[in-house]
């Protein structure tokens, strides 16, 4: 059991607003796991390849903290995207015992796929979880990348996501961030050319005395470039929610766009809310935007609802499904989506 | 030609350097030997000593910020913290020695006393060598001095305030605050008095090396209001200069005040000024600040909103040009129900100057109902300026109304293009733009001084485009 420091963004600010990194205590470290195999792994067609290989990932720009992303891996998968038919992927893991799990993406140029990753527990067992999903997108290449954390809320679950972006190249990030007792996610994508996209929508529900701390970064370095971040997200209970946002506009990226946008629903007095949404900029001709609200399910939508029939636990469901359904319809896997949704309501309850 | 020009003429108004004569100069360094001599040059009080040579102890246990601007190049063993000029406090202009009325003179603050303003304070380095209220305000009772006055004058009130909203251990400047500093302003307005006319400090540090930290402290006493102005400039030397004040404001029950600042210091200056308001019950405090000046800047007013449906405002402006860091915002507690604060922040960043806005909304929990809108929106007038956006929001419960929004870019091809349709030049068609983007900040200064700021941005910008 060890007290860690995780999650630095990437700029400092004062001491006592509590928000430069996480402080974590009681975590204990797996040491020499054996290999992880309760996963399933469905390919679409047999143009893309999912492997089981070692890794190309030696260091992370940024990353949750070097403490977790030095574990040796219990299972590592190296994936090829190589068809242009938009096919889907789909990575089950169940995780029945601890997993420290490395993954890297290749996405070739002028290729397209959907992958879809689901961490889930299917029992209460006290797990530790620690990934790494690395992600890199050829010129004109796209990836609809879903990441769906269901793990129980006794786990701990440290994700750090890594991104390098070529010209013109698209990927679209969603992140459904539902399990853990503290859920810790690192994303930082590097858009290198010109002409590339990132989108990233993220929702999170927490309840109980779960914890999320999200730093994400977005460093736009090519002409033309563009980096969207949408957080939706609801707490009950004790829940506590840090988001850390920055796009970073770097010197010679003309012309591009970044915009960040994150809300929380507070369903409780007792949730907690901690936003640092960065603005970074040393280029003239961009236009850069960042909205952040919070507050608690509006009580004139709350009474429409109840004045349909519904009582409050079932209107606040629908409001929270409402909230979140931009986002979840990113996801076009139909099986996936209920669940998703079924989990909100169970959540919820 | 037109860049020469307004350099030539409107710089050299702040840039005005006097010779560097003064009555008594303290060794550079900073030292309990130093502070007990401060001590018994200013002729302190024992319960004053003791706490400046306590605040010392506070500022070697304490660490530099590990965030914000770099601050390395400051080497207190190079500031002299005290510098009493060749002028004893006068309440008639007439008798300040020539160069320093000069001075005073040229910065418009004896007629801006006669047209405008019911009361002036000014500060020459480390003292106040002129202060002065319009006779009806001391007859209601309203008391505006220095602050070595108030010291000496009223003991219980400034005892019961000193430092007590601002206290030493807040960060490692205010510590240095607490053991050096000299000069500032006292201000108490009873029960129920409303100054209608403005009062203003002015402070001028003239010495090279040498550190200014003037304290002032604010009591607006319960459904009382004030407009208070504070104004700062210095020449510019090679080394740097220090300038780490203090501004305490207790706003008590259903009282309004407006804190006003028109910040223009030299470019060597480091500014670590640290600025706190407690708003009590159904209070309202103001702020108002246009920050021109300076080499590195840390400056956040905070207000802290204690009672019950108390309100705080904060509008300010930030522009940063070569070789200046502006590291500048605004925080806000809230700490009670119904509390509301509103931010409209702006910066204009040019010729590879910083400007970042670093800020804190914090919502506690027994802060029901309570509402927080913030808006910050920066401008980059080329591609060799930075400017950062760093706002912080925590919010511990539910029931409350939180938006935050931030814009970052550059001035639009589109409405240079209108105006030059119009018949304007490219130049004067940005000024005309910048001048438009810092008007909701200058349209809440009195008059006078929204004429100083549009001067100052003229300046700014004849530099930038011309």
């Amino acid at each position: 059991m060890e007290k860690i420091i995780l999650n630095e963004t990437p700029v400092r600010t004062a001491k006592n607003f509590n928000i430069n990194n996480i402080k974590l205590e009681n975590i204990e470290i797996p040491k020499n796991i054996k290999t992880f195999n309760n996963v399933q792994v469905k390919v679409e067609g047999t143009t893309n390849i999912v492997e089981e290989a070692e890794t190309n990932i030696n260091t992370l720009t940024y990353g949750v903290g070097n403490k977790l992303q030095n574990i040796e891996p219990n299972k590592s998968l190296k994936i090829t995207i190589k068809s242009k038919k938009n096919q889907e992927i789909l990575i089950d893991f169940n995780l029945d015992k601890d997993l420290i799990d490395n993954i890297e993406i290749n996405v070739e140029e002028g290729t397209n796929a959907i992958l879809i990753i689901k961490y889930k527990s299917e029992n209460d067992i006290k797990t530790f979880h620690s990934g790494i999903i690395k992600t890199i997108l050829q010129k004109n290449s796209k990836i609809n990348l879903v990441i769906v954390n269901l793990i129980n809320i006794k786990s701990n679950n440290f994700l750090s996501i890594e991104n390098e972006l070529k010209a013109n190249s698209i990927l679209k990030y969603t992140i459904i961030d539902f399990g853990g007792k503290n859920s810790i996610t690192n994303y930082y994508s590097n858009l290198q050319e010109q002409e590339a996209e990132n989108e990233l929508n993220t929702i999170y529900l927490g309840k109980d005395n779960q914890l999320f701390d999200l730093n994400y970064i977005g460093e736009l370095r090519g002409e033309k470039s563009n980096m969207n971040i949408e957080v939706q997200g609801a707490l009950k209970d004790n829940a506590k929610k840090h988001f850390k946002g920055t796009i970073d506009f770097k010197k010679g990226c003309k012309k591009s766009k970044g915009n960040e946008d994150e809300f929380c629903m507070l369903l409780s007095d007792t949730a907690k809310s901690l936003a640092l949404p960065m603005l970074l900029c040393s280029e003239e001709d961009v236009e850069g935007n960042h909205s952040s609200a919070t507050g608690k399910a509006g009580e004139k939508e709350l009474f429409y609802i109840m004045s349909r029939g519904f009582d409050k636990k079932e209107a606040m469901k629908l409001l929270v499904r409402a909230k979140f359904n931009k986002i979840i319809e990113n996801i076009q896997n139909e099986e996936l989506k209920n669940e998703i949704l079924e989990e909100i309501d169970k959540r919820l309850d | 030609m037109s860049k020469t020009k307004v350099d030539e003429i409107n710089r050299n108004i702040y840039d005005i350097k006097n010779k560097d004569e003064y009555e008594f100069k303290i060794k550079k360094g900073l030292t309990p030997e130093i502070i007990k001599e401060i001590s018994k040059q200013k002729n302190d009080p024992e319960w004053m000593a003791e706490f400046r040579l306590k605040a010392l102890e506070v500022y070697n246990k304490l660490e530099l910020p590990t965030w914000g601007p770099d601050l390395s190049e400051l080497n207190m063993d190079e500031i002299a913290t005290y510098v009493r000029p060749k002028s004893k406090l006068n309440n008639s202009w007439e008798d300040v020695p020539e160069d320093i009325k000069n001075t005073f003179d040229k910065l418009g603050i004896p007629e801006a006393e006669k047209t405008s303003l019911a009361g002036v304070g000014a500060q020459y380095d480390s003292e106040v060598v002129y202060h002065s209220m319009k006779e009806e305000l001391i007859k209601q009772g309203v008391i505006y001095t220095d602050m070595e006055t108030a010291v000496r004058e009223y003991p219980e009130l400034v005892k019961k305030h000193f430092m007590k909203c601002v206290p030493v251990s807040d960060h490692k400047f205010v510590a240095l605050h607490g053991a050096v500093w000299s000069g500032g302003s006292f201000v108490y307005v009873p029960k129920g008095v409303k100054v209608d006319i403005p009062l203003q400090s002015y402070f001028r540090l003239n010495s090279p090396e040498s550190g200014q930290f003037e304290h002032t402290l604010i009591i607006v006493d319960e459904g009382a209001s004030l407009h208070f102005i504070e104004g700062c400039s210095a020449p510019k030397y090679n080394k740097v200069n220090l300038h780490a004040g203090c501004v305490e404001l207790y706003v008590k029950e259903n009282a309004y005040l407006r804190y006003s600042t028109i910040e223009n210091w030299s470019k060597n200056m480091l500014n670590l000024n640290t600025k706190k308001a407690i708003v009590e019950k159904n209070a309202k405090m103001e702020w108002v600040s246009g920050s021109f000046g300076s080499k590195i800047s840390m400056l956040y007013p905070m207000s802290i909103l204690n009672g019950e449906g108390a309100k705080t405002e904060f509008t300010g402006i930030s522009f940063a040009g070569k070789g200046q860091n502006l590291d500048n915002g605004f925080k806000v507690v809230h700490n009670s129900p119904n509390t509301s604060s509103v931010v409209n922040a702006k910066s204009i960043s040019k010729n590879g100057g910083k400007c970042t806005y670093r800020s804190l909304v914090r919502i506690n929990e027994n802060a029901k109902n309570s509402k927080a809108l913030v808006s910050c929106e920066s401008l980059m007038l080329d591609d060799i300026s930075i400017s950062d956006t760093i706002p912080v929001n925590d919010i511990q419960t539910d029931e409350v109304e939180f938006s935050h929004e931030a814009k970052i870019g550059k001035i639009s091809d589109k409405t240079i293009f209108y105006l030059m349709s119009r018949g304007l030049s490219e130049e004067d068609a940005k000024a005309m733009i910048v001048r438009g983007f810092a008007y909701p900040i200058s349209k809440e200064l009195p008059v006078e001084y929204a004429v100083e700021m549009n001067n100052l941005i003229n300046l700014e910008l004849e530099g930038a485009i011309g």
